[in-house]
């Protein structure tokens, strides 16, 4: 289905291009990959307790402690079984204080086991107090051993939950960037659609105002009211040719600011814009960046949303499982040699006779609201404007598009 | 007095009409009218006008390409261009004309007494 239109149906001065709204949904992913952190992280918050949750803490692992050996006297020693309970407020206390708390708890068991003992020596076997030693050694392995693993969990923990800082922060400047970006893309798109508009609403204006003043001719002018009407019909002409007016100049606040750079470098900023198409989509990306580029004059926002619109253009074209080639190149020639980006895609192609359209404004062949067809007119604008160039045409020997683009490197003498 | 001859050229019916009816009701032009470039370039040879009003954005042959082919023809070189354009190329065209790149503009919608005085301005004397 192919659309030219040259009229601009109304439904397309709201219908974003698709892409802008693609854009907005990159964070699903992100998110993903951070929630299995956050289990993680939220273990931390038990393992090493501070504050209220440190002293509530204590409190649980003496109690149990008291419990335990209270058990242990009930039973009047005749089943030492009970003693291993022990070691339950003994990890415990390993696990929310480190190795200090373990050892501290072993200690506290050992003692509160203390008056066992004498009454174990009177009325039992002769090694049990040897028998005891060995108990509280015990405990203070096990209370040593399990404060050690919940000291570096901790600390794997701590340092998990500054990725994890990280990350959200790295997420947040991203979409930042890519709002930036919309938006700049947008009011691009504006200026286009107002000098469509322009033209379209300027003809019947240019009908109204010839028909006034034709009228205020014809009109006695004894008929005050009807020269009154003709004139205030007049002003209201000019107030709306005031507005388009005004939406022209918006569109052409187009000055470029140009600073040297590296292409590559911009390249790889704007691909980091789209990877989430490209992954959604299982689009393979092969990168072949040229070393040692010249630096160019670049407008970096309006090339990056050049660089963009060609990634959209073919990841649209692709659907889904396809492979995109980016490279760049030195073009040596005369009167000055050129730096050079080379996309490739395997995507559908674009009808030979459908070529020589791709420039023309609102041309697309995308369903009504997924594109305005003003990427490609609007790209070649502002690659102009660098007084740059740009081809697009099919690939030889396989199917899909080659999107050439160079810009000049400035003399240096 | 002779009245002085100007083609006017538009896509839009509406406004060559209006163009005629009003440059007419002075009594000092007389106005030919015709749709497209084409037709434009057909008429000449017969009108040999004084002046030709001409839209820019026309479908099939634009503005431009048809004074390229009026300027070739040494018969018609001579004869003065203005065009109407809907879409101002400069933020400072003049109410009564502005030379742009070597032709003349004049910003739709324009005014009747602008119309005249730029006309006036370039009209073969
Ligand atoms: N890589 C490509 N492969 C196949 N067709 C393409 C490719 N790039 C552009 N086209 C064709 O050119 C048309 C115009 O592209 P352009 O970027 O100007 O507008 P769009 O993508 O349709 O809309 P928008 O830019 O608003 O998203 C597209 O609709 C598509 O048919
Ligand atoms: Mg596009």
């Amino acid at each position: 289905m192919v659309r030219f239109v040259r009229i601009i149906p109304n439904l397309k001065l709201y219908g974003a291009p698709g892409f802008f709204m693609s854009m907005n949904q990159p964070k699903h992913e992100e998110n993903h990959s951070l929630t299995s952190g956050k289990s993680l992280i939220w273990l931390g918050r038990w393992l090493q307790p501070t504050g209220s949750r440190a002293v509530a803490m204590s409190v649980i692992i003496l109690a149990l402690i008291g419990a335990v050996s209270e058990l242990v006297y009930q039973t009047g020693g005749t089943s030492f079984a009970w003693l291993h309970l022990m070691y339950v407020p003994i990890i415990l206390a390993a696990a929310c204080f480190g190795i200090y708390g373990g050892i501290a708890a072993a200690l506290v068991a050992g003692f509160a086991l203390g008056p066992l003992m004498p009454m174990d020596v009177a009325t039992h076997l002769p090694q049990t107090t040897f028998n005891w030693v060995i108990r509280i050694g015990f405990f203070l392995l096990v209370g040593a051993f399990s404060g050690v693993i919940s000291n570096l969990l901790n600390g794997q923990i701590k340092r998990l939950r500054q990725t994890n800082e990280r990350l959200v922060q790295a997420h947040e400047d991203l979409k930042n960037a890519q709002m930036m970006l919309i938006q700049t893309a947008k009011l691009e798109s504006i200026g286009r659609l107002a000098a469509g508009l322009a033209h379209e609403v300027k003809n019947p204006l240019a009908v109204i105002q010839l028909g006034v003043d034709f009228l205020s001719r014809m009109t006695p002018p004894e008929n005050r009211d009807a020269i009154e009407t003709i004139q205030e019909m007049g002003d209201a002409v000019q107030r709306a040719d005031t507005v388009i007016k005004g939406l022209l100049n918006f569109s052409r606040s187009e000055k470029l600011t140009l600073v040297a750079m590296d292409l590559n470098a911009l390249i790889e900023d704007s691909l980091v814009l789209v990877r989430h198409e490209f992954s959604k989509n299982r689009i393979a990306l092969e990168k072949d960046l040229a070393a040692g580029l010249p630096k160019v004059g670049l407008d970096q926002g309006k090339v990056k949303q050049v660089l963009i619109n060609m990634f959209m253009n073919a990841v649209q074209a692709m659907g889904t499982d396809g492979s995109l080639s980016v490279k760049t190149f030195i073009e040596p020639g005369t009167p000055g040699q050129s730096v050079g980006i080379l996309i490739e895609d395997t995507g559908s192609g674009i009808p030979v006779d459908k070529l020589d359209k791709l420039f023309e404004p609102f041309f697309t062949t995308k369903p009504v609201g997924s594109g305005t067809g003003l990427g490609l007119s609007v790209s070649k604008n502002i690659i102009e404007m660098h007084g740059g160039s740009i081809k697009i045409g099919n690939r030889t020997g396989a199917r899909g598009v080659v999107v050439t683009i160079k810009f000049p490197v400035p003399n240096t003498n | 007095m002779i009245k002085k001859k100007i083609l006017a050229v538009d896509d839009e019916e509406g406004i060559t009409r209006m163009l005629k009816r009003n440059l007419e009701s002075t009594g000092r032009y007389d106005v030919r009218t015709e749709n497209s470039g084409s037709a434009a370039l057909a008429a000449l040879s017969q009108f040999l006008p004084d002046l030709i009003l001409m839209d820019f954005m026309m479908p099939g042959m634009d503005g431009g390409e048809v004074a390229g082919k009026i300027k070739e023809d040494q018969r018609f070189s001579q004869i003065p261009i203005v065009f109407l354009s809907a879409i101002v190329k400069k933020d400072e065209t003049k109410p009564t004309g502005s030379n742009i790149g070597g032709l003349m503009f004049l910003a739709k919608p324009v005014r009747l007494d602008d119309l005249i005085t730029c006309i006036e301005n370039h009209i073969r004397k």
